[in-house]
């Protein structure tokens, strides 16, 4: 059976999501570190909107994080 | 009978203003902490209470273009849980852009894209465009509501404009928390509209590029959609993994670029335009973790492959440290980027003109080629005293340094080897950034 890296990927972030399923996540009261500016996953959405123009300008690859459209003519 | 109440003794109701104030106060602190950062109060005026965050870009690349780039964002938090957000960028670009053509033993003499004028390139140098020059702008917005406790649904759109270029693109998605409001499940869609109209006209693809063969404006048109799953795990550590599937159809083509046709010493005999396929669908996956070491320090890694059927595939993986200083006045933000992707199946430097390529299909565009690119960074901010009655104001500097290097060289006839092909791209982006 062949797995591309798309396939371990996904896997590898299952397995993450599903290791000690009983564990996981917080109480209400234990988010004071996940509270922290730095631990949003949008924490600098600008500085990612300016490397991502940069990264669409000069590479095949877009999006991920979030959708890929580029809305530039640059590529 | 009316009742009236009895006037209290001035003692106690002096006790009474006493009590009253203190449960205000300790009303209003309980409200101010229960509110999302950047929450304003219901009633509060329109303008009041907007988070602005702002950046200055500069980038500059070796020997080809720079741009100057201002962005501003502005956000509010309404205390119903609404958000709104409005964002506008402008660039202005400037520089030599490369057309596509191979560096030669002998000087080659371009037409610009308006055919009204000309250049001339160096025997040995990269080709490009010494008069490129482009201006865009563009605006987005984006509305969030709560639908009910743990489902939100939001709705964006963004609309850019360029000399030649016109792009609008809507989007809709919908989250939902479960779990104590660990796990998040989110799923959202976009659709983009493109109009091309070249300086010149749009070249036919694959047409011979001294013929000047256009036609008139051409459209993209892209739809795409993103399923993520975002996951508390610990205390400390913070996962997302998104899947996303995109694909565009339509004028796919770089208008400026174009292909060297060689004989089989190497001299240059014509070129002709690039000739993509008109779809392209493209999927990815996508895994970032937002790790909290220390009371100072935390790290985010992402994870990206991206695989479509041009044959192209990449892997991308990003670490950025934050180390907070001083009490979390200041921190540093180190970060390295390693990417690396294959080349797309039509993908070509030269043709040879005793061959066709392999497909109808090519295109030396060297962003369609296999390489390997590295980007070091770091951010420096610093925490100032806010404006007016806002808490807090940020003021931040970065700077990145970008280089690809090619990973795929082809063997190249005799007049041409000796001369570098494929010149790395270097590129430096220095920003300043300001929100409060």
């Amino acid at each position: 059976m062949k797995f591309d890296r798309l396939s371990f990927l996904c896997l590898l972030a299952g397995a993450a999501l599903a290791s000690g399923c009983s564990s996981l996540g917080v109480k209400p009261w234990q988010r004071d570190v996940l509270a922290r500016d730095e631990m949003r996953l949008d924490a600098n959405p600008l500085d990612a909107a300016i490397d991502d123009h940069m990264y669409f300008s000069k590479e095949a690859s877009s999006g991920g994080r979030s959708y890929a459209g580029g809305g530039c003519g640059c590529n | 009978m009316q009742l009236k109440p009895k006037a209290l003794p001035v003692k106690a109701a002096s006790a009474r203003r006493r009590l009253m104030a203190a449960s205000c106060a300790l009303l209003s602190a309980g409200a101010a902490q229960s509110q999302e950062p950047g929450a304003a109060p219901a009633g509060s005026g329109l303008l009041e209470d907007w988070s602005v965050d702002s950046a200055l870009a500069y980038y500059h690349e070796n020997g080809r273009v720079t741009a100057v780039e201002p962005v501003v964002d502005v956000s509010k938090v309404f205390a119903d849980g609404q958000s709104l957000n409005f964002n506008a960028t402008f660039d202005a670009l400037s520089g030599a852009s490369p057309n596509g053509a191979l560096p030669s033993r002998q000087a080659q003499t371009f037409a610009g894209p308006s055919g009204k004028r000309t250049y001339t390139i160096a025997p040995g140098q990269l080709p490009a465009d010494p008069n490129y020059h482009d201006t865009r702008f563009a605006a987005g917005a984006n509305w969030t509501l709560p639908l009910t406790r743990v489902d939100n649904l939001s709705v964006g759109g963004k609309f850019s404009a360029e000399d030649d270029f016109i792009s609008a693109t809507v989007n809709a998605s919908i989250a939902h928390d479960f779990n104590d409001k660990n796990t998040t499940l989110s799923f959202g869609v976009f659709n983009e509209f493109d109009s091309l109209h070249p300086v010149g006209n749009t070249p036919v693809p694959g047409s011979d590029f001294t013929s000047l063969v256009r036609t008139g404006g051409k459209t993209k048109d892209g739809v795409g959609a993103l399923l993520g799953i975002t996951q508390v795990m610990t205390r400390n550590w913070l996962t997302e993994f998104n899947l996303s599937v995109d694909r565009f159809t339509g004028y796919l083509n770089d208008p400026y670029k174009i292909t060297s046709i060689i004989d089989s010493a190497g001299n240059t005999t014509g070129y002709e335009y690039e000739n993509r396929p008109d779809q392209r669908t493209r999927k990815s996956a996508y895994w970032e973790n937002r790790v909290a070491w220390t009371s100072q320090l935390s790290t985010g890694l992402s994870l990206r492959y991206m695989s479509d059927d041009w044959a192209v595939r990449s892997d991308t993986a990003q670490l950025h440290l934050h180390w907070s200083l001083s009490n979390r006045e200041r921190y540093i933000e180190p970060t390295f980027r390693w990417y690396r992707q294959t080349a797309a199946n039509f993908y070509t430097p030269f043709i040879l003109d005793t061959l066709k390529p392999t497909t109808n299909f090519e295109s030396a565009d060297d962003r369609l080629g296999a390489f390997h690119a590295l980007t070091y960074g770091v951010k420096y901010a610093q925490k100032l005293p806010g404006l007016g009655n806002r808490p807090e104001s940020e003021i931040s500097v970065r700077a990145e340094y970008y280089q690809q290097t090619f990973n795929e060289r082809v063997p190249v006839p005799a007049g041409l080897q000796g001369l570098d092909l494929y010149p790395a791209l270097k590129a430096v982006l220095v920003q300043i950034g300001y929100r409060f």
